[in-house]
């Protein structure tokens, strides 16, 4: 159940602001931290939202996380949308 | 005592997040009837207020999910979300209140989880900040599984409803009751911004009629429907199980596409 770690790095930037502030200071090191695949990593580092929802991660857990990036709920729509 | 106040309300985050989003019409008729809301309940001489709201993983995550959570704090934090444009405030809790109700379920056969410490996210935050800004009020979070599947069903919402009806009725205290969530939404979903006004009418004129038979045939497919953020209306199940057919008055219905949300807000007289 490889996207239970996914999801548990997403969420633990979500909910607590010491680790929202190591993953937004170093991704990559922030990810070590968690039993990732290769791909998993690949695509949170590049955040790739729309493979992250792909992958299965909860869209609860996905929108908090790119409202943190900034993303607008138009620009979310799209992406998951493919528009 | 009757129960004082009770009152069901969505909590969409862009209501405080990217209130200005909405249309100006929209928005005005959705801030209106929290206003409504808060004055009932200020004239309601509510000492305590039990909140009937959502699990978003702010709490619990797939190591541990149980159906229902009843906080037994002292206090409790939140908004956890930095973005969402309410201070982060502590709230007052009431442990006596929850283990009564914790101990009166599992007598009636229901089996909630508990927990001393528990964070309030916009699910409990918008409702609070509007209904009760003055967080004068101590309360008892009871949280509803409405995102990891298997959810719990209507009927059971429907059954934990009624002990809760049964505590307030018996308490020597005016028990305000709040339930929130919904309507339909697919909040972060393929459907995110997909509303079904028709659904979201059906619901709330069966909740208006307090006709809690047809709530509690609310099946998980009729729910999931509506949208995965459409789960969260067991809780306002809940809260008609707590009012034993009470008759709901419809405050205000508006779909606001920019908040991605049917928003309905509910009031719950006590008959005069």
């Amino acid at each position: 159940m490889s996207v239970y770690a996914l999801q548990k790095l997403l969420r633990d930037v979500n909910r607590i602001p010491e680790r929202r502030e190591a993953y937004f200071k170093s991704p990559a090191a922030f990810a070590q931290g968690y039993d990732l695949t290769e791909r998993e990593r690949e695509v949170l580092l590049g955040f790739d939202v729309r493979a992250l929802y792909d992958m299965g991660v909860h869209g609860l857990i996905l929108r908090q996380f790119t409202i943190l990036h900034k993303m607008s709920d138009p620009d979310y729509v799209k992406v998951l949308r493919g528009e | 005592m009757p129960i004082s106040f009770a009152c069901a309300a969505s909590h969409a985050p862009g209501i405080t997040a990217w209130a200005e989003a909405a249309p100006p019409t929209q928005k005005e008729r959705v801030y209106g009837a929290f206003g409504e809301l808060r004055a009932r309940l200020d004239a309601s001489g509510a000492e305590v207020l039990i909140l009937l709201t959502s699990e978003h993983w702010a709490n619990f995550f797939l190591d541990h999910m149980g159906a229902f959570c009843v906080g037994r704090a002292e206090t409790y934090t939140g908004p956890i979300e930095p973005w969402l444009k309410i201070e982060r405030t502590q709230v007052r809790g009431d442990a006596a209140l929850a283990t009564e109700i914790l101990e009166t379920a599992y007598e009636r056969g229901i089996e909630p989880s508990f927990a001393y410490e528990l964070q309030f996210d916009h699910g409990t935050m918008v409702p609070l900040s509007l209904i009760n800004p003055k967080m004068d009020l101590p309360v008892v979070p009871v949280l509803f599984n409405t995102l990891a599947v298997p959810q719990p069903t209507a009927r059971r919402c429907l059954e934990l409803g009624r002990v809760i009806g049964e505590i307030a009725a018996r308490s020597p205290r005016r028990i305000g009751l709040i339930a929130t969530g919904g309507l339909s939404h697919d909040p972060g979903e393929r459907n995110h911004g997909v509303i079904d006004s028709g659904f979201d009418e059906k619901f709330l004129t069966a909740m208006a009629a307090g006709d809690g038979d047809r709530l509690g045939r609310y099946s998980r497919a009729d729910f999931a429907a509506a949208g995965s953020g459409a789960f969260e209306l067991l809780s306002w199940v809940a809260l008609a199980g707590a009012l034993g057919g009470r008759k709901g008055e419809l405050v205000a219905y508006e779909a606001v596409k920019p908040w991605a949300t049917g928003v309905g807000l509910m009031a719950f007289p006590a008959a005069a």
